[in-house]
């Protein structure tokens, strides 16, 4: 049987995520006006937001599709490009150019959802094998 | 001790403030206040240690004291931590060694610069493509660019001495002198002496392109040694500096530019016309001349007053109108007939020192914008003389040959614009006034005045003068029959008057912006 908790943690996942991509962005434009933030800092990490952003997309529709289909193999690369999804994560709390406070919390609560998702996965796979 | 605002003097104790660290405790004792409470590092970060400075002053004597605290920033958007080291101190620039030279003049050596070195050179380079596209043209002022250089007009800089280095200016009409120094022997090997100095590089017809514009030559003058100018006939051939019996001929004395171009910008002719002269051994220099003028292609060229506003001292410019045209055509077909003649413009007549109006027949001055003026003679009338002639021999000395029916509004009104010319309004009256109006007297002009109502138009900043309103005013007064032999002299006096018609400026504010609040056109759909 596919997993409602997962189910529903790719569901909310999804909706904070939104909100994480549109804040990140907001303030990566504030500190550019407000500090002096050069354009050879000020490129990369607008990059490796968009890049967090498609690979999130991917690994919340192959998450999704291989807890609904049973199957562990989407599954299991989704739980793959979470890994990557993590460092991404681990990089805006803590290689940023400029790290606020705001910053900081968004990214710790993204991180505990991937940890708890994580999990999930790993138990559903186990079920479906 | 570096981020202390106050600690203004180098290894001297700055009064009030403190936080110096070269003031002592003896120094603290004599201050009244603390200038600078507190001094901590950037305010935005989310933690940092901060001293305050307060001075005890209930203590004998008063001493400063030194807490060191931790300041929490408490908005959300306070920097955690940052790994860009520059971020929290002003660079301090770099100087310049023989390496970076070249760097640091590209980056800083023009008006503004980036604030991103890095980023400089790749700004440069992405400008330059989408300039390439654009047309160019001239516009007033820019030099104007030949195959290797600039049109040169040589001109004096600091002293008389020529300077072969002043560009000329596209529409600027300029005439310059300058003493160059030559000498018999050397006549052959100064460039600037010769006419193909002056002709042998091509105008750029645009700036920056390939299309080129050669320099004809258009007249040349030979002056001789004492001073006689004679015109060639054959203008074509190239005459260089050359020595021949001790003189050295055909050196350059002056060149006059003329730089026909159209109203996009582009030149299209260029002409050039020498005076040519000679040298003997003594001579140790020579006054050259330069002069150029631009003319649009397919107009005459007419001496501007002003532009677009008239320049006081400058003539009125007037003209007529072609016969056989109704009053009131204001098509654009009917071109007024513009005079360049001086002597055909709004004149008036020119006082001479011998006051018989009879005897100096047609000398007359054109009215300059701006200048009041007023002439007269004396008419010495005897018995002999009849009105009508009479009459209309003062209204010639008066009004002169052609008296013009428009007169320009602007300094650069073009002759094609109809309503940009004002028609002469003329006027009567007489001086006495006349009882019996059937008595068959005979009145004579006695008097002309001319009154130019102008405006000031435009900016505040640079009014331009127009002229709105010409009003001729003749005068007339009764000629009474004289018995034979006597005679009476009258003055006649014709004058110019200049009005200041311009209403006090105000000042033009936009209109306030209005709320566009609609609702839909259905928004009480069910009613």
């Amino acid at each position: 049987l596919s997993s409602v908790p997962l189910q529903i943690l790719f569901y909310v996942n999804g909706i904070y995520y939104i909100f994480y991509f549109l804040a990140t962005l907001a303030m990566i434009v504030y500190k550019s006006q407000v500090f002096s933030y050069p354009d050879d800092l000020l490129g990369p990490d607008l990059a490796l937001l968009f890049i967090m952003a498609i690979l999130e997309v991917l690994r919340l529709y192959l998450g999704s599709k291989g807890n609904l289909t049973e199957e562990e193999a989407p599954l299991g690369l989704s739980l793959v490009i979470t890994v990557g999804s993590v460092i991404l994560s681990v990089y805006f709390l803590v290689w940023q150019t400029y790290v606020l406070k705001a910053d900081v919390i968004i990214n710790v609560v993204l991180l505990f959802t991937y940890g708890l998702e994580s999990v999930l996965k790993v138990i559903a796979i186990a079920a479906f094998v | 001790a570096k981020l202390c605002v106050c600690d203004l003097l180098v290894a001297q104790c700055d009064v009030n403030c403190c936080c110096d660290p070269d003031c002592s405790a003896a120094d603290f004792s004599l201050f009244t206040t603390c200038s600078i409470p507190l001094v901590t590092g950037d305010s935005r970060l989310c933690s940092q240690k901060a001293a305050i400075y307060s001075l005890d002053v209930e203590a004998n004597p008063p001493e400063r004291i030194f807490k060191l605290i931790d300041q929490v920033n408490p908005s959300v958007f306070c920097i955690h931590a940052t790994n860009y080291k520059q971020a929290f101190s002003f660079s301090s620039p770099e100087m310049p060694t023989s390496e970076n030279f070249d760097q640091l003049l590209e980056q800083f050596g023009s008006a503004s610069f980036s604030a991103e070195p890095d980023s400089w050179n790749m700004n440069t380079d992405a400008q330059n493509p989408s300039d390439a596209n654009e047309t160019y043209r001239y516009e007033y002022g820019v030099p104007i660019q030949t195959v290797d250089a600039f049109l040169r007009l040589p001109s004096p800089v600091v002293s008389s001495w020529c300077s072969d280095a002043n560009p000329a200016g596209f529409l600027v009409n300029q005439a310059t002198k300058c003493i160059r120094s030559v000498s018999v022997e050397k006549c052959g090997n100064i460039q600037a002496v010769s006419m193909l100095f002056y002709i042998n590089s091509s105008i750029l017809a645009v700036p920056k392109s390939s299309q080129m514009v050669n320099i004809t030559v258009q007249s040349i003058v030979v002056q001789s040694l004492n001073g006689m100018r004679t015109l060639l006939n054959g203008s074509d051939v190239l005459r260089l500096p050359v020595i021949l019996d001790e003189l050295c001929i055909n050196i350059v004395l002056g060149v006059s530019y003329h730089i026909t171009y159209t109203d996009a910008g582009e030149i299209i002719e260029a002409a050039a016309s020498f005076v040519l002269g000679a040298i003997n051994k003594e001579a140790l220099s020579i006054q050259q001349s330069f002069e150029i003028s631009f003319t649009q292609v397919n107009t005459k060229p007419v001496p501007l007053s002003g532009n677009p506003g008239y320049v006081v001292g400058l003539p009125i410019r007037a003209g007529f109108r072609p016969q056989g045209y109704p009053f009131h055509i204001r098509i654009l077909f009917a071109a007024l007939v513009l005079n360049t003649n001086k002597y055909s413009q709004l004149t008036i007549l020119q006082s001479t020192s011998n006051q018989d109006c009879l005897a100096a027949q047609g000398a007359r001055t054109p009215i300059l914008f701006g200048y009041n003026m007023i002439s007269g003679c004396k008419l010495r009338i005897t018995a002999a003389m009849t009105c009508q002639p009479l009459t209309q021999t003062l209204l010639d000395l008066l009004k002169g040959q052609n008296f013009p029916e428009y007169v320009a509004s602007f300094g650069n009104s073009q002759a094609q614009h109809v309503l940009d010319w004002v028609p002469i309004t003329h006027l009567h009256t007489s001086e006495q006034r006349i009882y019996n109006t059937f008595q068959s007297s005979c009145q004579i002009p006695v008097s002309l005045e001319i009154e130019v109502k102008w405006t000031k138009y435009g900016s505040l900043v640079n009014p331009q003068a127009r002229i709105v309103n010409v009003t001729a005013t003749i005068t007339t007064t009764t000629l009474k029959q004289l018995p034979s032999g006597r005679e009476r002299t009258i003055p006649i006096t014709s004058s110019v008057v200049f009005t200041d018609i311009s209403s006090p400026a105000e000042p033009g504010y936009k209109a306030w912006p209005t709320i566009n609040a609609k609702l839909p056109f259905d928004f009480f759909f069910p009613f």
